[in-house]
């Protein structure tokens, strides 16, 4: 800190720093500069530029020395990520290596990062589905955790605002407790998932429902989208190894830029974040102490309001190593649950099954989404020996494959005119809401750092047996809905999977009403150190069983435009 | 690390024809690309020869035209557990002998129709037979052809000049009737 004086400290001053670049900081970063708040947003990982930095985005397949296959080397070296059904030769350089950063599993838990500019954004599956009050109001109807502070009527102009930016394509179904929200034109349901649609509503009426999935992807309105330089999305579904048409929501291709257009923001890469600075006297968090990844030397840049949003387990590992006279076990800390109450999705079931009928039709070209169950288990009222319920995907497909069974010239004329058609397939995974828990956890490591000096996560985290119900409901309640619909050869499955491996994990920095019992007021701020937002997935009191990122999206726009009118900055 | 991904990329290029010296000069020399494997160019040449027969010239190219098992052995390098390796290495050793027993003669010296046999036999030894050489061969003779198939699908010259892929797949159509699909004959 030799050269470190006036200027130095004015120069790594800005009015707000956000921790952490990937879909829920590119959202605050966004709002705040586009409002002309100087903005730093420090990045852990390297820098990845929309359309400069996909090094894979237009290979052909052969062009893959193993056909986008992993090594046998790759997953001995990464048991963890190698687990990831996106963690192929394609898309690999945009995960986290197992040995790159390690934690330490008191649970097996299947930890899953992106450290770069844009983080998982680049990687996520894009699915966006709103919240309502059957999620916002669940803690309090069926006593666990704390009550969510806040409703479905403070968020959903905020899903507007995400939504309509972001581009999200799907279709008004009218579900309450799937609320509809700001959409472009919806791709197709296939003949099979309309016919499946035909028998839930046969079998029972208005209660189940399997819609079209809503996700981030440019279908309309393309004038508008054009000014972000992206355009209509072309069903490549290669959409891991980013797009050179910014045809799907990522923080590279949207948000960021948006955000440097406007000369406000100063990106900082390879910056990993320390701690929070507090000042004692001040009574606030000034700043934020980081190691720079490559020369490890420390630095401290300084704000007027920080926002944590370093992805869940490390928004809660930054917090937990912010300490300080005030706050000795963490910032903000005073009700000793911070990084507890941690929980996830529970995906570990699946079923699949064939259908004969519908055999003259196929299907074409390409998707990037599929069909979707909004919850249908305990929603009006408790009604199982579980508490809560799932949501899960639902898709049919078929496919024309080449009979494989000989040699010579006649398997190599079957291979080019192949002249098989499978049978319809179908087949549905559940997203299981997971109660969270005090003794689903996160805290540091004692005595093991990694080479940045911090100390490393210990994970506990781990099923109980309302998930286990859940588990068997989803098969049993699934094979009921798939024999009511004539299909055969039905297979249910339980992987057994590691929590993590969902990717997503939340929680630990739950918000709530009572400083006692959370750690964040209906604000986002920390109840005890109100200029230090939080808005990524380890605010999340509950995790119902949407796909988070929107919601979190929608949370970080909301939490910046409070702290801007807090603040009273730019053109709010 | 370094000196392997080298290795590999000349692999890639020359087919893996880098040559190191086998530590027993009295055996020929070891091709160097494959380092988890201990393959002989005469034994490529084989492999070649076998690919060539699961697909074959004809209209089009064969797969030994287009250097299939140079991705047949970086498939089995790197992707398959060292249990398969070895089996592949042992079935690829055994193959001659077992041409042999069958075909009457060495594999490249038979007759095309005759390779066809002799792999077919092989490919039809039953999966659980306690003969370690026929098990082996077996296994050698599977891996290679389902690396002969994934490697001639998916090679430069299918996927651009014969079949060609396109990045974009086009919008999803969901009813599609099967009769108003007609795909033009491909002459292989």
């Amino acid at each position: 800190m030799a050269n470190f004086n006036i200027d130095a400290t004015a120069e790594r001053t800005f009015q707000a720093i956000v921790i952490g670049s990937g879909i829920s900081g590119s959202w605050a970063a966004k709002e705040l500069c586009e409002h002309g708040v100087k903005t730093l947003v420090l990045e852990r990982g390297r820098d990845v530029k929309h359309l400069h930095d996909y090094p894979t985005t237009n290979m052909l397949p052969y062009e893959f020395t193993h056909r986008g296959q992993l090594t046998k080397e790759v997953e001995a070296e990464n048991p963890v990520v190698s687990k990831c059904y996106a963690f192929r030769e394609d898309a690999m350089h945009f995960f986290v290596k197992d040995k790159e950063h390690p934690y330490v599993q008191e649970k097996p838990f299947d930890w899953i990062r992106g450290y770069q500019v844009g983080g998982k954004s680049l990687l996520w599956a894009r699915q966006v589905q709103r919240w309502s009050d059957f999620d916002f109001e669940g803690p309090a109807r069926d006593g666990f955790a704390v009550d969510w502070p806040i409703r479905y009527k403070d968020i959903a102009p905020w899903y507007s605002h995400v939504e309509k930016f972001a581009g999200v394509s799907g279709n008004k179904d009218g579900l309450a407790h799937l609320p509809d929200g700001e959409f472009l034109p919806g791709f197709e349901l296939n003949i099979v998932e309309k016919y499946f649609q035909a028998q839930l509503k046969k079998h029972y009426g208005d209660s189940r429902h399997m819609i079209l999935a809503r996700c981030a992807h440019i279908t309309g309105n393309l004038d508008y989208y054009k000014q972000q330089g992206r355009v209509q999305c072309q069903s490549r579904n290669l959409c891991q190894r980013g797009c050179p048409f910014g045809g799907y929501f990522s923080a590279n291709a949207s948000t960021l830029p948006w955000a440097e257009k406007t000369g406000n923001l100063t990106m900082r890469t390879n910056a990993v974040v320390h701690s929070i600075i507090y000042d004692e006297s001040k009574g606030k968090a000034v700043g934020v102490r980081i190691v720079d990844a490559n020369t490890h030397q420390t630095e401290e840049y300084f704000a007027d309001v920080i926002f944590v949003n370093a992805a869940a387990l490390n928004t809660n590992l930054i917090l937990l190593n912010s300490t300080s006279n005030r706050f000795p076990n963490g910032l903000g800390n005073d009700s000793g649950l911070l990084g507890k109450y941690v929980a996830f999705h529970n995906y570990r079931a699946g079923i699949s099954a064939e259908y004969e009928g519908l055999s003259d039709y196929t299907t074409t070209g390409g998707r990037p989404t599929s069909g979707y169950f909004p919850r249908f288990r305990n929603l009006h009222k408790q009604e199982t020996d579980f508490l809560r319920g799932y949501a899960a995907g639902f898709s049919a497909g078929r496919y024309n494959y080449a009979d494989q069974s000989g040699i010579g010239l006649a398997l190599k004329e079957e291979l080019l005119n192949p002249s098989k058609y499978s049978n319809w397939s179908v087949g549905s995974h559940m997203m299981g809401e997971t109660i969270p828990k005090e003794t689903n956890f996160v805290a540091l490591s004692k005595d093991e750092k990694d080479a940045w000096g911090i100390p490393l996560l210990r994970v506990n985290v781990d099923y109980d047996d309302n998930d286990e119900k859940m588990v068997k409901d989803y098969q049993q309640q699934m094979t009921e809905m798939f024999e009511k619909a004539g299909f055969t050869n039905i297979r249910v499955r339980d992987d057994h999977r590691a929590p993590g491996l969902d990717i997503h994990e939340m929680g630990g920095v739950r918000m709530g009403k009572d400083p006692k019992t959370s750690l964040l007021n209906k604000d986002h701020q920390l109840h005890s150190c109100t200029n230090v937002y939080v808005t990524d997935g380890a605010c999340m009191t509950s995790t119902s069983t949407q796909n988070p990122s929107l919601t979190y999206m929608a949370f970080a726009a909301r939490a910046a435009h409070h702290a801007m009118k807090n603040q009273k900055w730019g053109k709010v | 690390m370094q000196r392997r991904e080298a290795l590999k990329s000349l692999a890639i290029l020359t087919g893996g024809a880098v040559l190191i010296p086998s530590c027993n000069f009295e055996k020929e020399d070891i091709l160097a690309a494959y380092s988890n494997l201990q393959i002989t160019s005469t034994q490529q040449t084989l492999l070649s020869a076998v690919a060539n027969s699961i697909i074959p010239p004809g209209n089009l190219k064969g797969a030994g035209d287009i250097a299939v098992q140079d991705f047949i052995l970086v498939m089995v390098n790197d992707c398959l557990d060292k249990e398969r390796q070895a089996l592949f290495t042992q079935g690829l050793q055994e193959f001659d002998a077992y041409s042999k027993k069958v075909g009457g003669s060495k594999f490249l010296k038979l007759e095309a129709t005759e390779k066809e046999k002799v792999i077919s036999a092989g490919l039809a030894i039953a999966p659980g037979t306690a003969d370690e050489i026929q098990k082996s061969v077996r296994e050698f003779l599977s891996i290679t052809k389902r690396f002969t198939i994934q490697g001639f699908m998916m090679s430069e010259y299918i996927m651009k000049d014969i079949k060609p892929y396109s990045l974009i797949p086009g919008s999803y159509k969901g009813e599609v009737l099967l009769s108003s699909i007609s795909n033009p004959k491909i002459n292989g």
